[in-house]
């Protein structure tokens, strides 16, 4: 049985115009790409990100003991005796040693090793084997495989690490591992690694934390595990053992759960953009699509059709195109969808090759690729089936009423030169083709600029909250040095401008029970340093008549009960409770508690003597990078003549890469977003411009019948672009910024728990103007160039 | 056949109101060949608009074989149209993606008249009436003028309605090919079509059984 006449007409529309059928399929395509590729990367990634750090089976709390009289800790006995504690599941020792792995000359990194007694038995905060052998040998280290890099080591290589004593010890790197729950060692620009319990590493002076882990039975219950570590903590200290810290962290938490929080919620935010903009996208071609079909709709009421039958002919053709552009569109965006989510998931320490194909997405693209252009086409398709054949079958123009008053408005601005008159009369005279380009061009540049507005934000933020700590080095030794020793040093260090030694202590704050909750890094600072200027957002800074005044940073008072000038903050310090006012909040990037009391305070409540010291502020002359390596190089130096033992040089400007680092993920959703929209924005444009055009073929032949030159019709098309495109750059602002202020609340308190101050980014602002006339001028060189060539005749028997 | 009543149509511009038909009352018996004739602007096209159900009165009556086509909504009209009036317009209108056979059979795809076993045979049948028999695989604008319009005639007769408009159907074509399509409408007519067509004074004679003549909007 052949295909009934009307059925056939809607397929041969389709051949018989391939370039206006071509447009509206990359158009349509270009929305599947994009969803397609959003939705894919966060179906791979959502399931991965959300079971990853369950499945090693993370410790609900750890407890770092030390033996009293030096003996050493009967870790098999301990583990006996926490595994029949009433509610703790599992239980594993895993002690620390902290130490320093060379990276060139002079120049050292943070290394932690993890000790494990039994690699193929690992219970707690599981790690798996990468690649190389396994397990490590007394002699060797198996580095976590995001290391590698880092140290700049390969499988086989050997790696000097200097411990707390000083003594440098050589291990041969076996192999990698893969640790899901740990940060990215490029991360946290540290080199973390698992060595054996034989490990030569091992021993007097290493500087070794003993450390017990615990699952409780309830894992997710913070409550109930804070009462298990109790419990572990009264039952070492009964063995005769000093129980140094109890650590609780958030049940179920990834340490970067508030990053890969804020990167699902981008990706998902941009996802929902992606939609809206496809919807538009999808809107914009069926409208242009139908306007071009008026008169055939006309003709095919009058023979007879009516409104359903009609609308029958051009949803059909809207199912095809949409049919072609989910075949054009679906597998790229799937592809680059894996792609993206492969790069994420590496980027968080992951991987998706195990992940379930997301089937939902195929379903959701599918429904949306189909559906969306047939639901956007409802309207336009059944207005233009309702509409009287007489209008249909009219030559089609805008309403006179609009005419005259654009003209009325063009007179008022005469001093416009006429081709550019002309081409806003023809913008401004077709409103519904020229709010559907605003409202794509519009809500695609809002996101554009949205991304690179919260990109900047962070940015700001990190550099804001470094501009106000205005040091460039910071040493730690391993052990207190006179100040008066630590004077002589720098006279050998080239370019140290001033140095400060701020006391300090990481006591554990108390509540008001007076149990121990987390603890807070508390520093002893002189109210008048030129090296601290604190962001306060409640009270004041500490002023030099202040004793026992603290003030205290976000993160402190984000613990527990919040905390306002005038409160009280209570701290565990040799093992007495001792009460800060706190006279002052301030605003700090960092997620960990931090409070600053003056110098004589926190030597009084420390007991320590202000002639020595462990750490030390370093101003230099020069700020930059250069010469922080070689002052940091020159330390060093310094330090190992004068036989101190470093403990840990950090570089501010490498600390402050560290947390531009933790951002690389954050910044590649946003730029992954920004070309996204760029692309279909663009073929958007294009698609617009070029149906303008065919749109009013039989207008320009009879301008150029009138005389009007081919390089004037093309001037006007491209003018024409260029007008649609700075009133899009116009509404693309007008949304930015209620979008990019959201994004930014949203951002900040999902990662920081503080929203980012809002930044509107010039550069973007400017950034998006320049490609949005570009991408007119490109857009409109194609249907310029048609206009240009048109035949006079070719263009009068259009139809 | 036909029976208009006091029909009037006035349309609002930005320039103002302007009554195309000032109240029209007209009979056109069934098997005539009605000349519809008058200046430009005199409300020819109107009122053969108004017949078709193409446009909507703004008072009186238009009544087609009994039927007071004024009285049906839009859709209505349509499905009314299809079996019972055939149009011609000026400009032809054939679709262009459709082949001259399939432009024929698309009247009968849409009112459903004809079994889809029979339109091809149908289709080939009417093109043969008007002439146009070896055009049948082309496309339309693969055809003259007049072969174009004699298949907007055949189109027009797809589903044999009664009533056959036509809107100034020789206005495009040369006057040879203007006398055929008048000798074809007279002898569709001769065969008991009622005919009305719309057109300048110079073929009012050709073959027509009357000529009305319209002057600003009223029967002169």
């Amino acid at each position: 049985m052949s295909l009934p006449v009307r059925w056939r007409k809607a397929i041969r529309d389709l051949r018989q115009r391939p370039g206006r059928s071509l447009l509206t399929v990359l158009a349509l395509a270009a929305g599947v790409f994009e969803i397609a590729l959003v939705l894919f990367a966060y179906g791979l990634l959502q399931p991965e990100l959300m079971n990853m750090y369950a499945r090693t089976s993370p410790a609900s709390a750890t407890l770092n003991v030390e033996p009293r009289g030096g003996s050493n800790i009967p870790y098999d006995a301990l583990l006996d005796s926490l595994r029949a504690l009433p509610g703790v599941a599992l239980a594993e020792a895993r002690p620390l040693i902290v130490a320093r792995v060379r990276r060139g000359p002079d120049e050292w990194l943070p290394a932690l090793f993890h000790v494990t007694r039994d690699f193929d038995a690992q219970q707690i905060d599981l790690f798996r084997r990468d690649r190389g052998a396994w397990p490590p040998g007394p002699g060797d280290v198996v580095l976590e495989r995001t290391a590698l890099q880092v140290a700049g080591a390969r499988i086989g290589d050997t790696l000097t690490f200097r411990l707390e004593d000083g003594r440098e010890v050589r291990l041969r790197v076996a192999g990698t591992a893969h640790a899901p729950g740990m940060a990215p060692a490029w991360m946290e620009h540290m080199v973390p690694g698992f060595i054996a319990w034989d490990s030569q590493v091992r021993g007097e002076g290493s500087g070794e934390t003993g450390q017990l882990r615990i699952v409780a039975e309830h894992a997710r219950d913070e409550g109930y595990i804070r009462e298990r570590a109790d419990s572990a903590r009264a039952l070492l200290e009964r063995g005769g053992l000093s129980v140094t810290r109890v650590n609780v962290p958030p049940p179920g938490e990834h340490p970067h759960a508030g990053q890969m929080a804020a990167f699902r919620f981008l990706l998902l935010a941009f996802g929902i953009l992606s939609l809206i903009l496809s919807a538009v996208l999808a809107a914009g071609m069926v409208h242009a699509f139908m306007a071009e079909e008026l008169r055939q709709v006309g003709v095919l009421k009058a023979i007879g059709a009516t409104s359903r039958q009609v609308a029958g002919i051009y949803l059909l053709e809207v199912a095809l195109l949409a049919g072609a552009g989910l075949v054009v569109g679906l597998a790229p965006g799937l592809w680059l969808g894996r792609a993206y989510a492969e790069f994420s998931a590496g980027i968080l320490n992951t991987d998706v090759s195990h992940s379930p194909f997301p089937w939902w997405v195929l379903g959701v693209v599918l429904v949306v690729g189909m559906g969306l252009p047939l639901l956007v086409s409802l309207a336009p398709v059944r207005r233009a089936a309702a509409i009287p054949v007489r209008e249909a079958l009219a030559e089609p123009s805008p309403p006179l009423s609009r005419l005259i008053a654009i003209d009325a408005w063009l007179r008022r601005v005469a001093w416009l030169p006429r081709p550019v008159a002309l081409a806003l009369r023809t913008a401004l005279a077709r409103r519904a083709r020229l709010a559907l380009a605003l409202l794509l061009l519009g809500a695609g540049g809002a996101a554009f600029m949205a991304a690179l507005n919260v990109s900047e934000a962070w940015n700001e933020a990190v550099k804001g909250d470094f501009a106000r700590r205005r040091y460039d080095l910071v040493l730690y030794l391993s052990e207190p040095a006179s100040v008066a020793a630590l004077e002589k040093l720098w006279a050998d260090v080239p370019g140290v401008a001033r140095v400060e030694y701020w006391p300090g202590a990481n006591p554990w704050m108390l509540d008001a029970a007076g149990v121990a909750t987390t603890n807070v890094s508390l520093s002893g600072v002189e109210p008048g340093s030129p090296l601290v200027a604190p962001r306060i957002v409640a009270g004041r800074w500490l002023e030099s008549t202040d004793d026992r005044a603290v003030v205290v940073n976000q993160a402190v008072a984000l613990r527990g009960a919040t905390f306002a000038p005038g409160d009280t903050l209570r701290v565990r310090l040799r093992g007495q409770a001792v009460a800060f006012a706190v006279v002052g909040v301030a605003r700090e990037l960092a997620p960990m508690p931090a409070a600053y009391a003056t110098r004589a305070a926190v030597l009084g409540a420390t007991g320590r003597s202000p002639d020595s010291s462990r750490t030390a502020r370093i101003v230099l002359e020069r700020h930059d990078e250069a010469a922080q390596r070689a002052a940091a190089g020159a330390l060093e130096r310094a330090c190992e003549r004068a036989g101190l033992q470093v403990a840990f040089l950090q570089r501010m400007l490498d600390a402050r890469q560290a947390i531009l680092d933790h951002l690389v993920i954050i910044y590649s959703v946003l730029t992954m977003a920004s070309l996204v929209v760029v692309f279909v924005g663009g073929l958007g444009l294009a698609s617009t411009l070029t149906l303008s055009v065919l749109q009013r073929t039989r207008e320009i032949g009879v301008m150029s019948a009138l005389g009007a030159r081919p390089r004037t019709l093309a001037s006007h098309v491209w003018l024409e672009g260029l007008f649609v495109g700075l009133l899009s750059w116009i509404a693309a602002v007008l949304i930015t910024v209620p979008v990019s202020w959201a994004l930014e609340q949203a951002c900040g308190r999902i990662f920081l728990k503080a929203p980012l101050d809002f930044h509107l980014s010039p550069r973007a602002l400017a950034l998006w103007l320049l490609l949005v006339l570009v991408l007119a001028t490109f857009s409109s060189f194609h249907p310029a160039l048609r206009a240009a060539r048109l035949r006079v005749r070719e263009a009068l028997d259009w139809t | 056949m036909i029976s208009v009543r006091g029909l009037r149509r006035t349309f609002v511009t930005p320039a103002g109101r302007f009554d195309a038909l000032t109240g029209i009352d007209l009979d056109v018996a069934a098997g005539e060949f009605v000349a519809v004739v008058g200046r430009s602007g005199s409300g020819k096209t109107t009122l053969l608009n108004l017949i078709a159900g193409l446009d909507q009165p703004s008072s009186g009556s238009v009544t087609v074989a009994g039927r007071g086509i004024h009285e049906l909504d839009h859709d209505q009209l349509a499905a009314w149209r299809g079996k019972h009036v055939g149009i011609v317009f000026q400009f032809f209108q054939l679709l262009p993606t459709l082949s001259v056979a399939e432009n024929v059979m698309l009247p009968m795809d849409l009112a459903s008249q004809v079994p889809a076993r029979d339109r091809a045979a149908r289709a080939a049948a009417l093109l043969e009436r008007v002439g146009v028999a070896d055009q049948a695989g082309k496309l339309p604008a693969m055809l003259s003028g007049g072969q174009q319009q004699r298949v907007a005639i055949a189109r027009a007769l797809a589903n044999d309605p009664p009533l056959l408009l036509a809107d100034e159907p020789t206005g495009n074509l040369d006057s040879a090919t203007s006398q055929e399509v008048f000798a074809l409408f007279g002898s569709l007519a001769h065969e008991g079509k009622t005919v009305v067509v719309v057109t300048h004074e110079r073929d009012a004679s050709t073959g027509v059984t009357r000529t009305v003549t319209l002057a600003d909007g009223a029967l002169a």
